[in-house]
């Protein structure tokens, strides 16, 4: 299997660069997901929600000619079609799984909807690399840690942003009751459905601008089913994030380079079905979702009491 | 000043759930038609064509027919996993892992005669489903692992392991070097009710009909139900609760399974990765429709069969999107969502001074 193994300093510098690239993919949308879980609803859109920010953000970046216009499509896209789930699942108590699912059927249509006539416009990503001064000329961290587009330092502010408000703001708080339970929060005079309204818009908005650095920067053009399974990914890693940002991050990180590394096997001379390889990330899902739950067995959940558990005042 | 707010119905409106159905139905045409027309396609015309080529006419009924099949296979088994509150969301790949069994039997066995073959190939598609089924059965029964990511992800699993096979080990000889899996062998291909519409459907009406015989008058049915909708009778009663869930689940899978044997031997000629065409995800929009209930699902999954079917003809003689078909599922779902709420609820005037909290 092993032929000869090449790790050339610049083979694994550009599989690590790589890894940061799919990990700000990922991340911006499990982060999303986080907000709206934390709330209390489940939202299995996540998938569609990339799919047509993905679209949309494409058609808008080529049309201006302007990738921060895509982004920001991509992300209010996300948004309204994220208002289908909220509507339904915290509105009218639809069930969150299936109201999800649904919304992901539509936004994978959408997208192919309106993406129809783009797919044959391919052209090279539409962001340059911002080389933060000073800090990238550090060996190798440089290059790995320095050197990226402006999605990518804006994912990690964002993930800041995030902790910061769910941890140490009022509004923050009151998410979090009422992803816990919701009558106190409630009662503590916090709008329970504003506020998941609110979350759920707020992970659409991620997720879809997650879509459109998809295909604004890391392919640089539009096809069918580009997103290829990956908001499930970023579901999962909410998961095994424990509902944490910050450990979020890290596991968009290790998705992230499994992801790359399917692409430069070749690169390292190693010869794998790189179709096998494809398989890992989805299997490595399965097996850490295992190996987290047997080691939290007689732990309390991380996960957010009322998930999954529409709120009706008059019901509590 | 008054404002409206939702109570709660004692008793559902009788008979909401098909009304909702039509009114999801309307919905979806609706908004569907304002859709195209923004976007400058002929709506109307959309609608005419999808209707000829689905229901409309009697030489397509065949095929909208054989469509339902899968569909409300993959719904029964959605279905049959919410009947302890669980969902499986990847029937999709247990359809897929079902049909790669069921090819594998083909190529062991490829002189076998026709129905001695047929039988052996969806006995393995069955076999492949719960197979595909058990590792998230056994994480959810043992360490409550959410099947819903499982399940999901091994479909991605599955998907490439199908593209694995067709670029390497079952590989045809004679594909010209296209990378096809090798033909499942002739003789294996179920015969025809009436025109082009095969016995999958009278199987599928026969499984359907013994589930629901299944959950209503057998002992492990009681069961189920009981532990379904309450844990703790469950647990006085003495019903194992980890059995259940697992049972359930490779149950759930074993019914995916049958539907990618169904489509092997009943609509396509060879294994690929399309063959279970996004049925698994379709299903779980027809079981929500269905409400869960094995008699509604085949009417729910004969709707579906017709957007979809209609919906693959509109861009070859009409040049639209065939993702108008996808959009209108998903936009049934919603209205139905959305009219459901009447049935349950009643919309009363109050008082804003006495709502406010």
């Amino acid at each position: 299997m092993i032929l000869a193994l090449t790790f050339t300093e610049a083979s694994v510098i550009g599989l690590l660069v790589a890894g940061v690239q799919f990990g700000t993919l990922l991340y911006l949308a499990a982060l999303g997901e986080t907000v709206a879980e934390k709330s209390g609803v489940l939202n299995l859109g996540v998938e569609g929600m990339m799919a047509t920010g993905a679209s949309v953000g494409f058609i808008v970046a080529v049309e201006t000619g302007s990738p921060w216009a895509g982004i920001l499509a991509g992300a209010a896209a996300g948004a309204l079609l994220s208002l289908v789930h909220a509507v339904a699942a915290v509105g009218l108590g639809a069930d969150q799984v299936v109201s999800g699912l649904a919304l992901t059927f539509l936004g994978l249509g959408l997208a192919d909807f309106v993406g129809d006539g783009y797919t044959d416009d391919a052209r090279r990503s539409l962001f340059r690399d911002v080389e933060l001064p000073g800090l990238d000329g550090i060996p190798w961290i440089g290059e790995i840690v320095f050197r990226h587009s402006p999605v990518t330092y804006g994912a990690v502010l964002s993930g800041i942003v995030v902790w910061f408000v769910l941890n140490r703001t009022a509004v923050g708080l009151g998410l979090r009751a009422a992803g816990e339970t919701a009558a106190t929060a409630d009662a503590a005079g916090h709008s329970v459905l504003r506020l998941r309204f609110a979350a759920v818009m707020v992970g659409g908005a991620f997720a879809g601008a997650s879509g459109a650095y998809l295909t604004t920067y890391l392919v640089g053009s539009w096809s069918q089913n580009l997103t290829a399974g990956r908001g499930w990914i970023a579901v999962a890693l909410v998961i095994f994030g424990a509902w944490r940002p910050g450990r979020v991050a890290l596991g968009a990180l290790l998705f992230g380079f499994t992801l790359a590394l399917k692409s430069r096997l070749a690169v390292f001379g190693i010869e794998f079905s790189p179709i096998l390889l494809d398989m890992t990330p989805y299997l490595l899902t399965v097996v850490v979702l295992v190996v987290i739950s047997i080691r939290a067995r007689n732990k309390p959940s991380p996960a957010p009491a009322a998930i999954g558990i529409p709120y009706r005042r008059e019901e509590r | 000043m008054k404002r409206l707010v939702l109570t709660r119905r004692e008793i559902p409106t009788r008979g909401g759930q098909p009304v909702a159905f039509l009114f999801g139905l309307a919905f979806a045409l609706l908004v569907g038609a304002i859709l195209m027309q923004v976007s400058g396609d002929p709506a109307i015309d959309v609608y005419q064509r999808m209707w000829e080529r689905s229901l409309g006419s009697t030489d397509t009924w065949s095929v909208t027919f054989n469509r339902a099949v899968p569909l409300a296979l993959a719904g029964l088994a959605v279905s049959i996993a919410a009947t302890m509150g669980l969902w499986n969301i990847g029937a999709e790949g247990q359809i897929l892992f079902g049909a790669t069994a069921a090819t594998l039997v083909g190529r062991l066995f490829p002189d076998w005669p026709g129905p001695v073959l047929i039988t052996a190939m969806l006995i393995a598609a069955v076999i492949g489903g719960a197979l595909w089924a058990l590792g998230p059965g056994l994480a959810k029964a043992e360490l409550g692992v959410s099947e819903i990511i499982t399940t999901l992800m091994l479909t991605e699993v599955a998907i490439r392991l199908i593209t694995y096979l067709e670029q390497g080990p079952w590989k045809d000889p004679e594909g010209f070097g296209f990378p096809n899996v090798t033909a499942r062998p002739p003789q294996a291909e179920l015969g025809d009710l009436w025109d082009r519409t095969h016995i999958g459907v009278l199987l599928a009406l026969a499984v359907i009909g013994a589930f629901a015989w299944f959950i209503n008058r057998s002992v492990w049915g009681y069961e189920l139900r009981i532990a379904g909708s309450s844990r703790q009778t469950a647990a006085y009663a003495g019903i194992s609760m980890r059995r259940k869930v697992l049972g359930v689940l490779l149950l759930s899978g074993a019914v995916a399974g049958f539907a990618g044997g169904i489509e092997l031997t009943g609509t396509a000629v060879r294994l690929n990765a399309q063959i279970s065409n996004g049925y698994g995800f379709s299903g779980i929009i027809v079981a929500a429709l269905a409400l869960m209930r094995p008699s509604a699902i085949p009417v729910v999954a004969l709707a579906f069969g017709a957007v979809q079917v209609g919906g693959q003809s509109i861009q070859t003689s009409l040049g639209v999107s065939p993702a108008v078909s996808t959009i209108l599922q998903a936009l049934i779902l919603f209205g139905a969502i959305g009219a459901a709420v009447f049935s349950n609820y009643r919309v009363v005037a109050v008082d804003r001074q006495v709502s406010v909290a």
